[in-house]
């Protein structure tokens, strides 16, 4: 009842303060069947997402974004859940052409997780391997290059994402440098990198919680690169990634780096402007110093777009996918999905 | 039941892969309509086997059509951006320009209306609506009603960046979806301001000289008249095939006469 009084209040001081407000809804509707070595263990009716976007334009240099993150699954405590995932505002005021500074719970700036549009369900690699959070609070610059040769982006952020509760705040500032470039058509290179530093790097370790603070052996420092290459022909395309993550105890003396790294292949054609088919191999090595915990995923998935709006995007559209999990470890048997998705959207936007 | 499914397959793979045969789309901007679907009807008398599919929808719905790659020629009254110019790129499309005619923004008022002459400053005024009255500006003492295109024409995109450079129109203004309903709410309101593209001209509205300068042909080729663009037919790379012989007709003396009969300014060469 709060939240939804909360959700209605927002939704009205929003549409009532500003001229134009774009209002846009996304909402995946997910069947998931999982089985392992024959046995179904998954089979799941549910709303996997709703997103209600609201996109004040206050002036023509000053756009808002306001982001609700609906869910109803088993997944979620009492089947339902709503978190915020973006809150930020966006400042076209720099004396650079085409930049932007953004500030509040904004977009992660690494690898393709800040503009992975799910053409198969599965997640971001990025996402997936938690690498990153999609979103988290912070304050960031990006901008285009002249000439439609690329992108570039950087940004500070808190580092908890934004599903953090009161044990996950970090008190400590990561940071991100993101830089896209497509020097000819039909090809992108990408590069990131991502500093985070993880819990407080002092604590207060007594009981009764008022002595001295000491440098907290806990604390653990990620450096993570990120590796991107989109080649694009006709109706083929192919994205290609390569992440790697390090992790290490700067305060604990002798211990070892933890190297985590994946490879990510998506190749998709385009039949028609209806249909896609679209296939993805993700290779995962959690720690490449150990033998067994490495997996691989395969999905092979087919789009179909049913309705588009005016600009082409896809407004409502079907996926089938079939993804596959296999395990370095012999003893682990492969966990097979399939999922059909039904995603729809709309939007309007409201005043002048 | 196998062979069943192989004949639903073959039906699936040929509507899938059949070829559109001598027919080019064309989407876009709505200024660019007249043009298009004016030389699109010559070309077609002149070649009975081509079809040309003309749809307004906007400069954005044009160029979107082209990164996209679902329609042959997007029309756009403006320039793409450099946004849209990467997306092209990361799609493998090369959004190539062609420009295919010139054109004015006229600022245009009712009959009644005395003012003959305005600075850009003055109009940025008036749009933003700190100018409220048209007494300020040396009209008599009346309201100014103002009347604007909707924010996805490139219509508006060219008169924001021009006139109202970066401030922000006043939210009284009547958002219109044509310049042919401009036209008309000017007509029909006495203290109204409005902008349509140059082939929209009539008697029935009065133009308003824009730093001392009347908006005409002459004035657009040379780009003195500050409120002038040129109007575009992008397409998927340099033209080529049933495209090129339809662009090529465009820019050809008869192509060029019709943009100047639907009020255009032609290509100078």
């Amino acid at each position: 009842m709060k939240k939804t009084l909360v959700f209605a209040l927002i939704v009205l001081a929003v549409a009532g303060l500003n001229a134009s407000t774009k209002f846009k809804m996304e909402l995946w509707n997910r069947w998931t069947m999982e089985t392992v070595d024959g046995d179904i263990v998954e089979n799941e009716l549910a709303v996997k997402r709703g997103y209600f976007r609201l996109e004040p334009q206050f002036s023509s240099n000053i756009k808002g974004r306001f982001n609700l993150d609906f869910f109803s699954d088993d997944g979620a405590a009492d089947g339902v859940g709503m978190k915020l995932k973006y809150a930020y505002l966006d400042f076209a005021v720099l004396p650079i052409t085409d930049s932007k500074l953004t500030i509040g719970l904004m977009k992660t700036y690494f690898g393709t997780i800040y503009d992975w549009d799910y053409q198969v369900i599965e997640k971001d690699p990025s996402d997936k391997y938690k690498f990153v959070s999609s979103t988290d609070y912070g304050i960031g610059i990006s901008g285009y290059f002249p000439s439609g040769f690329g992108t570039y982006n950087f940004a500070a952020y808190n580092g908890e994402g934004y599903k953090k509760t009161g044990s996950d705040i970090n008190k400590d500032l990561n940071f991100a440098a993101d830089v896209r470039i497509t020097p000819m058509v039909g090809v992108t290179l990408g590069g990131s990198y991502y500093f985070m530093t993880k819990n407080n790097a002092e604590v207060d370790t007594t009981l009764a919680g008022n002595g001295p603070l000491v440098d907290n052996p806990a604390r653990e420092q990620y450096n993570m690169f990120a590796g991107m290459g989109k080649l694009a022909f006709g109706d083929f395309s192919l994205l290609g990634q390569y992440l790697m993550k390090t992790k290490s105890l700067p305060n604990v003396d002798g211990a070892d780096d933890i190297n985590t790294t994946v490879m990510s292949f998506m190749p998709k054609y385009k039949i028609n402007n209806s249909f896609d088919v679209i296939g993805r191999y993700d290779m995962y090595d959690p720690n490449t110093d150990n033998d067994d915990d490495a997996y691989n995923v395969l999905v092979v998935g087919l789009n179909y777009n049913v309705v588009r709006d005016s600009k082409n995007n896809p407004t409502l559209f079907f996926q089938l996918n079939y993804e596959t999990t296999m395990y370095e470890d012999s003893d682990k048997d492969p966990v097979n999905q399939i999922m059909l998705q039904m995603r729809w959207i709309f939007s309007e936007v409201l005043g002048s | 039941m196998k062979k069943l499914l192989f004949v639903i397959m073959m039906i699936a793979a040929m509507v899938a892969f059949a070829k559109k045969g001598d027919q080019i789309t064309m989407v876009g901007s709505t200024t660019v309509l007249p043009i298009a679907q004016a030389t699109a009807e010559a070309f077609m008398e002149m070649n009975p086997d081509m079809n040309i599919s003309v749809r307004g929808g906007g400069s954005g719905v044009g160029v979107a059509g082209i990164i996209a790659g679902t329609c042959d020629i997007g029309n756009a009254s403006r320039h793409i951006k450099n946004k849209e110019l990467l997306q092209a790129k990361q799609n493998g499309v090369e959004a190539y320009e062609n420009v295919v005619a010139n054109d004015g923004i006229a600022v245009i008022v009712h009959k009644s209306n005395p003012v003959k002459d305005l600075t850009i400053d003055q109009l940025q005024k008036i749009y933003t609506g700190e100018i409220m009255n048209w007494k300020e500006v040396g009209g008599p003492s009346m309201p100014i009603v103002l009347v604007s295109r909707d924010v996805s024409s490139g219509t508006y995109e060219t008169f924001e960046t021009k006139v109202l450079k970066k401030e922000k129109l006043a939210a009284s203004s009547l958002m219109l979806a044509s310049n042919n309903a401009v036209a008309t709410t000017v007509k029909d309101t006495k203290g109204a301001v409005g902008y349509v593209g140059i082939g929209y001209l009539s008697d029935n509205v009065n133009d308003v000289r824009i730093n001392g300068i009347t908006v005409s042909e002459k004035t657009i080729q040379d780009r003195t008249y500050p409120i002038a663009r040129t109007l575009h037919m992008y397409t998927k790379g340099k033209p080529e095939g049933k495209v090129k012989k339809y662009i090529d007709f465009v820019l050809s003396p008869k192509g060029q006469a019709i943009v100047e009969e639907m009020g255009f300014v032609k290509v100078s060469k």
